[in-house]
């Protein structure tokens, strides 16, 4: 198992060298220049001087280098457009309320989503399993942009329940962001735990517990639910790009000052030191979590861990 | 675009073997292939046409591919016409979708969009599962070190955000249409289905019929062309139905941010990014465009959900 874990941290530097490798070309690519706040033209004499300021004369590789340095030393480098404010300082300010939205998203997609699904395959083809799985699969379809939209038309405007439709300040903000965020996840996980669940039902040691007289909330409970939330693991990872990837979207409509609309922002502005940072340090959370979920899954699934290594 | 819910179940399929009905041995040969061929998809076709969510699912697709590639033709309107006279009407007879802000029909512009919307859409996902195919491919059938080191390389990089590798690609490229929008989308998206496709060719490559091809002396091109990459069809006509709904949602999602397809040009997500500004007074015509995504999205996960039942029975629940 150690071994496991230590071939599996190993591994993950050459990617995230990589990852950062493949933003820095990319990053090289895009025209424009972010030092020009008006029409006028800047003079070559200052123009170099700030390229010089911000180490952009340098040969690529040698960016490249002091660029990962950096990111080790956690230290993303200054904003190109923005005077006087690091990558650093706008990670500080945008991304707690982004991860905020994002765990309260999760956790929400979980509490609403295994419990449906759960409910769902041991009351297999019942009306509540037919409604539950409509419920998922519509849920699972909609844009989150019409299901915010949606909640704050009705819970903010026509109803009037005192929900804010804009900002990221007491608990009332938050609510509809989250539950526009997680409703997708949500019902993916519903889908899932249902899907898994009906067939550990099938299984021999399911029949077994069952046969020895265990009762059936216990069956359930000990054999069932264990072994039915694998998958659900297993899910977390891409559910994690999903929410980044949905936070773009709900912090625009919500007007919440996180790293998804800020992003949007800095790449209109042309501010590709920050552009770069928040790619890679996003890049480097789903790496990581994707790290956290296969060790998880080792632990959880012994057979795995042989395929893996 | 990772989908999550078809996680597990990608998995299922990539471990299993479509072609079950064959027995060892079959495919070699050219003189019996063909009709055996028809008759696996015969079956395929009897079990998909049994599934009636699947088949409905089937039939709402193609629905709104005829009217997005029809009524724009036959359609009284130009999708691009402005008469402020008409501004932000909700449904009526003569638009049956209301019109936009501009006074344009919606019912035309919502055929207009989903024209730009699913032609994205299929094109990037053929571009993902080209990628997928070639990556898999050569990472399944050379196996051995490149094979771990190709999929550790994946298995790293699985999940990761889409949205911000697009964002930077049509940064590069200045300027958001058709084809930058293709490439855009299919940049960061084609992690699963080249993990299918491996998968795939790894249990193929145990399959006796392989072995004989190898024993006999055929050459790997063979081998990989003639045995392997045609029995992937089945995952592959699968994936496709996996990867359109991230892809199209995708494209939504930048045109909806401002960063995708540009006005005055129609994508679903560009309109809804114009119905935004007014949903208060006019929400039709941000439901409108956005119900055709739901639409379209949940009939691609019902077909895909029938074709894994109908291409691999062993997988089907009871």
């Amino acid at each position: 198992m150690t071994k496991f874990i230590i071939r599996r941290v190993v591994w993950t530097i050459p990617v995230i060298l990589l990852v950062i490798l493949l933003t820095f070309v990319l990053m090289r690519q895009i025209e424009g220049n972010p030092f020009r706040t008006s029409e006028r033209a800047i003079p070559a004499e200052i123009q170099r001087n700030l390229e010089r300021k911000f180490g952009l004369d340098q040969p690529a590789h040698i960016q490249y280098l002091r660029y990962v340095k950096g990111v080790v030393t956690f230290d993303l480098g200054p904003s190109l457009v923005l005077r006087n404010r690091d990558v650093n300082d706008i990670v500080r300010d945008h991304f707690p309320k982004s991860l905020e939205l994002g765990g309260l998203a999760f956790l929400f997609a979980l509490l609403f989503g295994i419990p449906l699904g759960a409910l769902s395959a041991l009351r297999a083809n019942s009306v509540f399993d037919y409604g539950a799985m409509f419920f998922s699969n519509v849920g699972y379809a909609i844009p989150s942009f019409l299901v915010a939209t949606l909640l704050i038309y009705f819970f903010a405007l026509e109803w009037d329940l005192g929900f804010p439709t804009s900002g990221w300040a007491t608990w009332k903000h938050k609510v509809l962001p989250v539950v526009a965020l997680g409703l997708g996840p949500g019902a993916a996980f519903a889908r899932l735990v249902r899907g898994t669940m009906m067939e550990t039902l099938q299984q021999d040691y399911i029949r077994t517990a069952k046969a020895k007289g265990l009762r059936w909330r216990r069956v359930v409970g000990l054999h069932v639910l264990r072994n039915s939330l694998i998958p659900v693991v297993t899910a977390a990872g891409p559910t994690l790009g999903f929410l980044i990837t949905g936070s773009f979207v709900i912090e625009q409509i919500f007007a919440i000052p996180g790293i998804g609309r800020y992003y949007v922002t800095a790449v209109t502005a042309r501010d590709y030191s920050v552009v770069m940072g928040l790619t890679v340090l996003l890049s480097i959370i789903v790496i990581v979590a994707n790290l956290i979920v296969d060790i998880l899954y080792g632990i959880l699934d012994p057979r795995t861990r042989d395929a893996r290594t | 675009m990772a989908t999550d819910p078809a996680q597990g179940k990608e998995q299922q399929v990539g471990a299993r073997r479509v072609v079950t009905d064959e027995g060892p041995g079959v495919a070699e040969g050219s003189a019996g292939a063909p009709v055996r061929q028809t008759n696996l998809w015969k079956d395929a076709w009897g079990r998909y046409i049994r599934n009636k969510a699947a088949v409905v699912a089937g039939a709402t697709f193609l629905l709104v591919l005829l009217f997005c590639a029809i009524w724009p033709i036959v359609s009284p309107y130009d999708p691009n016409h402005v008469d402020f006279a008409l501004k932000s009407q909700g449904p009526s007879l003569a638009h049956p979708f209301g019109t936009d802000n501009f006074g344009r029909d919606m019912m035309t512009r919502t055929a207009v969009g989903g024209r730009v919307s699913i032609g994205i859409g299929f094109a990037a996902t053929a571009a993902i599962l080209l990628i997928g195919v070639a990556y898999g491919a050569i990472s399944g059938f050379v196996g051995g070190k490149l094979d771990n080191g190709m999929m550790r390389f994946l298995d790293t990089l699985y999940g990761l955000p889409y949205l911000p590798f697009a964002i930077i690609v049509l940064a590069i490229f200045g300027d958001a249409n058709f084809w930058t929008m293709i490439v855009a989308l299919s940049i960061a998206s084609w992690f699963t289905s080249a993990r299918i496709v491996r998968g795939q060719i790894i249990t193929l490559k145990e399959n006796d019929y392989v072995r004989a091809a190898k024993a006999v002396g055929a050459r790997w091109l063979r081998v990989l062309g003639r045995h392997l990459l045609p029995n992937t069809l089945g995952v592959l006509i699968i994936a496709i139905f996996l990867e359109l709904p991230g892809v199209i949602l995708g494209e939504a999602f930048l045109s909806f941010i401002g960063l995708g397809i540009s006005p005055p040009d129609a994508s679903w997500g560009q309109m809804a990014n114009e119905g935004r500004a007014v949903y208060r007074v006019a929400p039709h015509i941000m439901a409108v465009p956005s119900i055709a995504i739901a639409v379209l999205i949940l009939a691609a996960n019902f077909i895909a959900d029938g074709l894994r039942d109908a291409l691999d029975p062993r997988t089907r629940e009871t």
